[in-house]
């Protein structure tokens, strides 16, 4: 007998298996959807994003950290800025929560394969690259050289660091990290530029024509790199960035994320460069 | 069954044996004196003159609040529908197509369930209008979206079928109907302001700074509007445990429109008042490049500082900024 369609509406049950500090305002939360959830959470493409339900707070759009298990586990990078990830960050292990999704564009996955990929992550915006990092790392022989650039504000902001590094150990991709400035001293095991993302980007060699970048931060970063990547040899259409904007529905009802005459819940949020040009609120 | 004509001095039958597909909406004017859509208890609160309503129909199926979820017991559960059978009469071609385009936006893909309930259980009955100086529809003569339409003719009116629901109201009024070759409409007189191009319109014209300058973002043109449908969705606990998750009507012209953590992507009025008709003239997707505004005029009748968006839709030539 055919399943009714699950209604767009209504969140899958989950619950909080346990959460991990990452800095002072950012944990990463990892959630147990029930298992009704995985036909659709399985099509998860790095980049999309799903809406986290926590019960009387609200919901919230987030793009996964990673992709998700084979029995549906999510985590879920979240800082703790607003109503509803508030009361997240005060959730004990077993709390209940809800998910619906994937929604919207991804990664263009199949159109990246064999090329080198590019990332460059600013403060939060490590999170969706995260997804689209472990997917690459899991599928290495699929796509050239991959590159980590990531910049944080300073050294203790700077998320995942110690498993960045050993990531980047294992030798599947090459690592640059740099921070705005840095106040505290820096132990031995940790190595950073100090300074602004572009300008690690001024001094990096690559095939830019043959490269893919992905791009995840705050609005003026964009601004700067897609500029410096264009004058560097990257095709505006293999500029890909990942927006954000607050989805109430996910399913291009809502109107509240509109970017131009696109919607960031159905057309992105993975948008490429070359689509969002002359929309003055898209960056 | 063509030429149906109904008599003036039988609309009040008429309208009893509308009563039997469901609760009997129609225009009426309030207290206030504003005209309005509500249960007609007696005939002779029928307003059937009216130019426009200032709530559009588009209340009964978008209500302006409305549970979508309630939850508790680690678990989220689908909001009741408690949608009954519902006869609006009285409708306007304008309105008619504005319910046309939010079946478009509620019904198409992942159908909205609460939407769908409602839109199922509906019956319109479509009547053609007189324009005035708001109007600006393309064409007002009659429309197709509905279940029966009534347009005038002498002491009567010409009943058309548009769904099989309305052969069967047909069928139900049979005793109070006569055979009357109908006339073609009338061209319609009033002032017509078809875009031209919109898209051009929505680039850097000095009318939006102009607009922006005066606009004191209210949000009655988006309130009124038959084809707005933002919403927001919001969570309310209770306080022996669970609770229920919303949705009511949003604006986008209101500055958290686009807010996101930390950060505000239309801050200013003018990127809203251009937000606002860019979604409307031009479309969002999946609705990209249809136009919804249905020229109804309402925008501009209850705009507080007479903002006119047909300046911006008139030919370039004409625009004087």
């Amino acid at each position: 007998m055919k399943q009714p369609q699950h209604s767009p509406h209504v969140p899958y049950a989950a619950h909080l298996i346990e959460r991990r500090d990452l800095s002072e305002d950012t944990a990463l939360f990892r959630i147990a959807p029930e298992p009704g959830a995985l036909a659709e959470l399985s099509s998860f493409v790095p980049g999309q994003f799903v809406q986290l339900s926590v019960p009387d707070a609200g919901e919230v759009p987030i793009s996964p950290a990673d992709l998700p298990t084979p029995e549906g586990t999510l985590e879920l990078c979240v800082r703790r800025v607003g109503h509803v990830t508030d009361l997240l960050h005060k959730l004990q292990p077993g709390a209940p929560l809800g998910v619906r999704g994937p929604f919207g564009c991804g990664f263009p996955l199949p159109e990246m394969a064999g090329h080198p990929v590019l990332l460059l992550a600013g403060g939060l915006g490590i999170a969706p690259l995260r997804s689209l990092l472990m997917h690459l790392l899991r599928h290495r022989d699929g796509y050239g050289e991959i590159t980590l650039m990531y910049g944080a504000k300073q050294p203790k902001l700077m998320l995942f660091r110690q498993e960045l590094a050993a990531l980047a150990a294992d030798g599947g991709m090459r690592l640059y990290l740099t921070v705005d400035f840095a106040p505290e001293q820096l132990d031995g095991s940790f190595s950073c530029a100090l300074g602004l993302l572009p300008d690690l980007l001024k001094g990096f060699r690559f095939d830019a024509a043959d490269t893919y970048a992905a791009v995840c931060g705050p609005p003026p970063l964009y601004r700067c790199l897609i500029s410096d990547l264009e004058a560097g040899g990257v095709a505006p259409d293999r500029i890909l960035l990942s927006l954000e904007r607050r989805m109430r529905c996910g399913v291009g009802r809502c109107c509240h994320c509109g970017i131009g005459q696109k919607l960031c819940c159905l057309d992105g949020p993975v948008f490429r460069a070359s689509d969002l040009k002359g929309i003055p609120e898209a960056l | 069954m063509a030429n149906n004509f109904l008599k003036i001095s039988r609309l009040d039958q008429f309208l009893e044996t509308l009563r039997l597909f469901g609760e009997l909406h129609a225009p009426t004017v309030s207290e206030s004196g504003v005209h309005r859509f509500s249960p007609l208890e007696d005939p002779d609160e029928l307003h059937l003159d009216y130019r426009r309503t200032q709530i559009p129909p588009k209340k009964y199926l978008f209500p302006f609040r409305e549970e979508i979820l309630h939850y508790g017991g680690g678990g989220y559960r689908e909001g009741h529908s408690s949608a009954g059978d519902l006869v609006i009469f009285g409708v306007h071609s304008c309105d008619l197509e504005g319910i046309a385009y939010l079946d478009r936006v509620f019904l198409a893909d992942r159908p909205d369930p609460g939407y769908a309930a409602r839109r199922s259980r509906l019956t319109l009955v479509g009547i053609a209008c007189e324009p005035d100086d708001f109007c600006f529809c393309t064409a007002a003569t009659e429309s197709a979206s509905c279940d029966l339409f009534l347009s005038a003719g002498q002491d009567g009116y010409h009943i058309t079928s548009y769904s099989a629901r309305g052969s069967a109201l047909l069928s139900a009024a049979d005793h109070l109907l006569e055979e009357r070759a109908a006339q073609p409409s009338p061209a319609i007189s009033g002032p017509c302001y078809p875009a031209q191009d919109p898209e051009l319109r929505f680039s850097d014209h000095p009318l939006w700074q102009k607009f922006a300058s005066t606009c004191v973002s209210c949000g009655a043109c988006s309130v009124c509007c038959p084809t707005c449908y933002c919403f927001d969705v919001r969570e309310y606990p209770t306080l022996s445990g669970g609770g229920t998750r919303i949705r009511e009507w949003d604006n986008c012209l209101f500055a958290t429109h686009g807010e996101v953590a930390g950060a505000n992507f239309r801050p200013d009025r003018l990127d809203r008042l251009r937000y606002r008709f860019l979604h409307k003239y031009c479309g969002f997707t999946p609705l990209q490049g249809m136009s919804s505004c249905v020229g109804c005029g309402r925008c501009k009748e209850f705009c507080p500082v007479d903002i006119d968006l047909r300046e911006l839709t008139v030919a370039p030539e004409k625009v004087e900024p």
